[in-house]
């Protein structure tokens, strides 16, 4: 086996340990719950018969680690348990919600990459300039921002009091994909992606001013070659690693990101169902929804790593992780 | 030694021969003046206290008309910056604190071939493979909502990230001479990392400081205006948010005046922070 | 927030649509249909869909153990009970055509109406309302209904169209707990798989937590009803984007407009507001048999501390009626008898308890639009007392957890009742939710005679007598009876003011339609 494989490999075993040891953090959060989550279910219907049936439907009376296995192995069947609120299976509650934030976050994706690379790479290029310095400033202002905050302003610019464009909650009709209303879109993935853009653009500058200082680069230009070409061909093949690693980091960001715009906008995807559960205290629902999200994340942390260690062999041997 | 211990002010001497450290310094010194004297000076500029009623909910009355409950929305703003800033801080000082801690002690032990080293970086990629907001969701799920708990949770979330800068610090610093030499005299591991350790890396921890403060007070406001913070019937900007958006083609103040008092306030740190990120990059050649 | 689609919202146009308000109300109190002119005369076909408040995944269709408003919305169109509250609060029959006591009331015969049928075509027989009864106070699986049937012992048929209830005591008042919407009347072979009644809408599909569709019952028994060919209900668990989807037109009604927000909502041309004022009404709670609760001076200064004409305008923004700790406004016993803010004679009863510098804990929870806002404004009130109350805010799951029934101070909500039945449910030893551990040897013995009283003007004394007990010493601190306010389009015809404290009408839908 190569190193490089061997490499991934163990990043890939830290990712599983990773996950083991969350889930059993996220199972044994809830053993700290107060009080008989079956009475907080019912609420104003509990009746003593009815508590002990659903105590024993969601196995409260087994031991912890019992419980723990037979969720875990639930989850790895795709079984994610039962939520108390929605008397459901709780794969049901969240099936088109999953598919809704993922819209919300390829949407994203789609939008800023392109944008952020483009922006940085000019800020790059024309260093000391006004064009760097306007962009620079804007994403400096831009990422200290909270999400709520832009998501408000835009709402404001755009839905309710300057110009009245575009809707500011998200309405599902029944049985309608959240798709089929592409303006509802719009401030949602506006917000995100203007919360993800100056961490690119900045992560895009720095790499290629960098490159673009390199010795080959100055040999290419030496060379007499045109510098649109230097850029395109000796500059820019550099960076993709290391801008390929930060896209993936500002996505598993974004996992989390989104949970505060789905609720400002009111977009029903797990974000929403995640606040919506805190509320109710709806543990199952809770867990599982914590469960994909930081599965998500590790595993979007995976990918920037592998991208990293693809990309430049020297950082084989720092640590592993991500995070920001 | 001497070196060390001027370094800090130094650094934050040269950081704000900077323009864009002094603008971010007054941004963020302007709100944090209305946060701290609003609570005095709102009442004697609108005539209300903060829990008087000065009209119908969503009513045009005052500079900046009524609140949800009636309340003067000009007052209650001016009154409802305490509460974020606090927790931020609070938060922001045990991540640097608990973070600074780790970090050296794993970065020292890591040059020593200690087990420590690994069991503090493997604890903190557990809590890393959670979004620090999500982490702060499932402790409400499960304790309820609390300023304190939030301000815990941010606090510890901060902490890896903290330890990861603090460590890779330390690991530079550790090698020099004057930490051998403190090693080889049989100082102890506490006193090394204090007098030898900590003042060699305060630039990359007073980056940290900022960059977590800002943060912070992104997801102190952003967990009240879920409506998962602080707790009516106080003032605070997060909370007046939450209160009033659903009015906010009528009554918009309520919502706008804590809205842009958040943005100012972190873009203010933030552009302190970017600046003594670059300082501190320059002087040590490091990356920030 | 709500982003209008219409034209843009301006200070005239806000004032104008606040005229216009007062417009509304005024002709809704003159009990006509305020929407009728707009909408035009009433007109078969169409489809009505309507925004509903609340709800989520434990939506169900069960006919009697409705919880959350989408839940009690199809109910009353899928189910219909022996007898109904019309608008107006007053009892009518339904899928009884009589319901009348033995002498002695100790025993009701219900006659079902001739010919009423079920979605399935069958029709009613005794042997399904028999059915109907054993599943509500079924011991296994006791329904919500069941609670205020503890007097019934049997039900029996009693001919090929009537059934008899056999009490256990006298019940001179037994036939409005009859009419309650949890008492659905469904066929003997009754499976939620097939959710049949004799409701004026027919089931056609439902997702939990989301909407429900239903058809017209063309067997229907009342003339012409229903008007719409479709009904669609739709969930919405927050206010903005519920008044938003009317705003711009996705649904054709919403229930319950913000009270904060009803002169935005009415200020648009497109729209209307159907204002109801209701006997429900939004308690805070004192539990009676501890400190320091239990000293009757506390409860007294803490209603005389309240300032109900302030809490009316800045929690309901004025809408609603001022209350004096007593319910069932609608009852025709209802004793009116004032109490007015005084901080000063509160603080001396404060002293005489002993307790100068009282410090108090409220338990609050966003259980009904109100709630949180009148545990702020109500503590504000406090302060001036030197009183400290210090809010605990739950979410609703918590408030009804193992603790409900146990909070000390706390608040509560209830929908409009007449007095004893209320009492029954919340003010007696044996009531299923007696908040304020109520437990009054006199009081008790007032209400059990005024039960079973079959004199009904002994029985009027006797319940004017309880309500002076309750006034001089309950654990109920009741400030305001809210209004209801719901919106509809104008195009929506039908829909009039109601007083049962249900929205739209009561969730008659039956009534409803829409022109073309």
């Amino acid at each position: 086996m190569s190193p490089l494989a061997r490499m991934i490999l163990r990043r890939l075993a830290v990712s599983v340990l990773i996950l083991v040891v969350v889930s059993v953090l996220i199972f044994a959060a809830t053993l700290l719950l107060p009080g008989d989550p079956a009475r907080a279910i019912l609420g104003q219907q509990a009746t003593p018969e009815r508590v002990a049936a659903l105590s024993e439907q969601l196995g409260l009376d087994r031991p912890a680690p019992e419980r723990y296995l037979s969720w875990l192995g639930g989850v790895l069947t795709g079984d994610l348990g039962y939520s108390a609120a929605t008397q459901g299976p709780v794969t049901e509650l969240l099936g088109g919600r999953i598919g809704a934030s993922a819209l919300l976050l390829v949407l994203t994706a789609l939008v800023s990459t392109p944008v952020a690379l483009a922006l940085g790479a000019r800020a790059a290029v024309r260093r000391g300039t006004r064009t760097d310095s306007a962009v620079s400033g804007t994403s400096l202002v831009l990422a200290a921002l909270p999400e709520f905050v832009i998501g408000v302003l835009l709402v404001v610019l755009f839905a309710t009091s300057v110009l009245r464009i575009l809707p500011s909650v998200t309405i599902a009709r029944p049985g309608e994909p959240v798709w089929a209303r592409p303006e509802q879109l719009v401030l949602p993935v506006l917000t995100l992606a203007l919360v993800v853009i100056p961490y690119v653009v900045r992560m895009m500058r720095a790499t290629l001013s960098e490159t673009l200082d390199a010795g080959y680069v100055e040999m290419a230009r030496l060379k007499g070659l045109p510098e649109r070409t230097v850029l395109l061909r000796h500059a820019v093949p550099h960076t993709i690693g290391p801008v390929a690693q930060v896209i993936a980091l500002q996505l598993a960001w974004l996992a989390g990101g989104v949970v505060v715009v789905e609720f400002l906008f009111r977009y029903p995807g797990i974000g929403q169902a995640l606040i919506d559960a805190v509320a109710n205290r709806d543990v199952q629902v809770v867990q599982a929804i914590t469960l994909i999200i930081a599965a998500f994340y590790v595993l979007v942390n995976l990918a920037a790593d592998v991208a990293g260690i693809l990309a430049d062999p020297r950082i084989r041997h720092s640590s592993t992780g991500g995070g920001s | 030694m001497t070196a060390a211990t001027s370094a800090p002010a130094g650094l934050l001497r040269r950081t704000f021969r900077r323009r864009q450290a002094r603008v971010g310094a007054a941004l963020t010194l302007l709100v944090v003046a209305v946060a701290l004297l609003g609570p005095v000076l709102g009442p004697l500029l609108t005539g209300y206290g903060v829990d008087d009623f000065a009209g119908r909910p969503f009513r045009a009355e005052g500079l900046a008309g009524t609140d949800d409950l009636g309340r003067d929305v000009l007052t209650r703003f001016l009154a409802g910056g305490g509460p974020v800033l606090a927790s931020a801080v609070a938060a922001t000082a045990i991540g640097i604190v608990g973070g600074a801690v780790l970090g050296m002690l794993a970065g020292y032990s890591g040059t020593t071939g200690s087990r420590l080293d690994p069991l503090i970086m493997r604890g903190g990629d557990v809590l890393l493979s959670f979004p620090q907001l999500v982490l702060a969701l499932l402790a409400v799920a499960v304790l309820g909502s609390s300023g304190w708990l939030l301000v815990l949770v941010i606090g510890i979330t901060h902490i890896p990230r903290v330890a990861r800068v603090a460590r890779q610090a330390t690991l530079s610093v550790a090698g020099q001479d004057y930490v051998l030499a403190a090693r080889m005299y049989g100082m102890p591991r506490r006193r090394i990392l204090a007098t030898e350790v900590l003042p060699n890396i305060t630039g990359p921890l007073m980056v940290e400081l900022g960059l977590r403060l800002t943060y912070s007070i992104g997801y102190v406001a952003s967990l009240s205006f879920l409506g998962l913070g602080v707790q009516p019937p106080a003032a605070d900007w997060g909370l007046q948010i939450n209160e009033n958006r659903i009015a906010l083609t009528v009554a918009p103040w309520g919502v706008l005046l804590p809205v842009l008092a958040i943005a100012v306030l972190t873009v203010g740190t933030n552009m302190v922070t970017d600046a003594l990120a670059k300082e501190s990059a320059d002087t040590t050649g490091g990356v920030a | 927030m709500i982003s209008p689609t219409g034209a843009p919202l301006s200070r005239r146009r806000l004032l104008g649509g606040a005229a216009g308000l007062a417009a509304a109300t005024a002709l809704a109190g003159c009990g006509g249909p305020a929407a009728a002119r707009e909408a035009g005369p009433p007109r078969r076909g169409g489809v009505l869909r309507v925004g509903v408040t609340g709800g989520g995944s434990s939506d169900t269709l069960d006919p009697h153990s409705p919880a959350t408003n989408p839940d009690i919305a199809r109910t009353l169109s899928l189910y219909e009970p022996l007898l109904h509250w019309d608008d107006a609060y007053t009892l009518q029959p339904a899928v009884a055509e009589s319901v009348t006591p033995e002498p002695g009331a100790r025993a009701w015969t219900a006659r079902i109406r001739a010919g009423i049928t079920f979605h399935d075509g069958r029709p009613v027989t005794p042997d399904d309302v028999v059915a109907t009864f054993r599943r509500i106070t079924d011991p296994d699986d006791p329904k919500s209904g069941a609670s205020q049937f503890g007097i019934l012992d049997d039900v029996v048929v009693a001919s090929d169209s009537s059934v008899r209830f056999v009490l256990s005591e006298p019940s001179p008042v037994f036939d409005q707990y009859l009419a309650e919407y949890s008492c659905g009347i469904v066929p003997a072979d009754f499976s939620l798989e097939d959710p049949v009644g004799t409701g004026a809408f027919r089931y056609a599909s439902f997702t939990p937590g989301q909407q429900s569709a239903f058809v017209r019952h063309d067997g229907y028994w009342r003339p012409g009803q229903p008007w719409v060919d479709r009904l669609e209900l739709i969930n919405f668990s927050e206010d903005d984007a519920r008044i938003n989807a009317l705003l711009s037109g996705q649904v054709d009604a919403i229930d319950q407009v913000p009270l904060s927000l009803t002169e935005v909502v009415g200020s648009y041309d497109s729209v209307r507001l159907l204002t109801s004022e209701t006997g429900s009404w939004l308690p805070f709670t004192l539990r009676v048999d501890v400190a320091p609760f239990d000293d009757v001076r506390v409860r007294q200064a803490l209603r005389l501390v309240a300032g109900r004409g302030e809490l009316v305008e800045q929690v309901l923004s004025g809408q609603g009626a001022g209350a004096v700790d007593l319910y069932a406004r609608f009852d025709p016993e209802y004793l009116d008898p004032a109490r007015e803010q005084d901080l000063q004679r509160a603080r001396d009863l404060l002293a005489r308890a002993g307790k100068p510098n009282l410090s108090l804990e409220l338990v609050t929870s966003p259980i009904q639009a109100g709630t949180v806002e009148a545990a702020q404004v109500f503590a504000t009130q406090a302060r001036a007392a030197g009183i400290e109350i210090g809010l605990r805010r739950v979410d609703t799951s918590t408030f009804f957890s193992d603790q409900y029934l146990q909070w000390e101070f706390a608040q509560s909500f209830w929908n409009t009742r007449n007095y004893l039945p209320q009492a029954s449910q919340s003010s007696m030893p044996d009531s299923p939710f007696n908040e304020t551990h109520w437990d009054d040897a006199q009081y008790q013995s007032v209400v059990r005679r005024a039960r079973s009283e079959l004199d009904p003007r002994v029985r009027a004394q006797l319940v004017r007598a309880a309500q002076r007990i309750e006034f001089e010493r309950g654990g109920y601190l009741i400030w305001g009876f809210p209004d209801r306010v719901d919106a509809h389009q104008a195009y929506v015809g039908g829909l009039v003011p109601n007083r049962t404290g249900l929205s739209l009408s009561g969730y008659e839908f039956r009534k409803a339609w829409v022109s073309a």
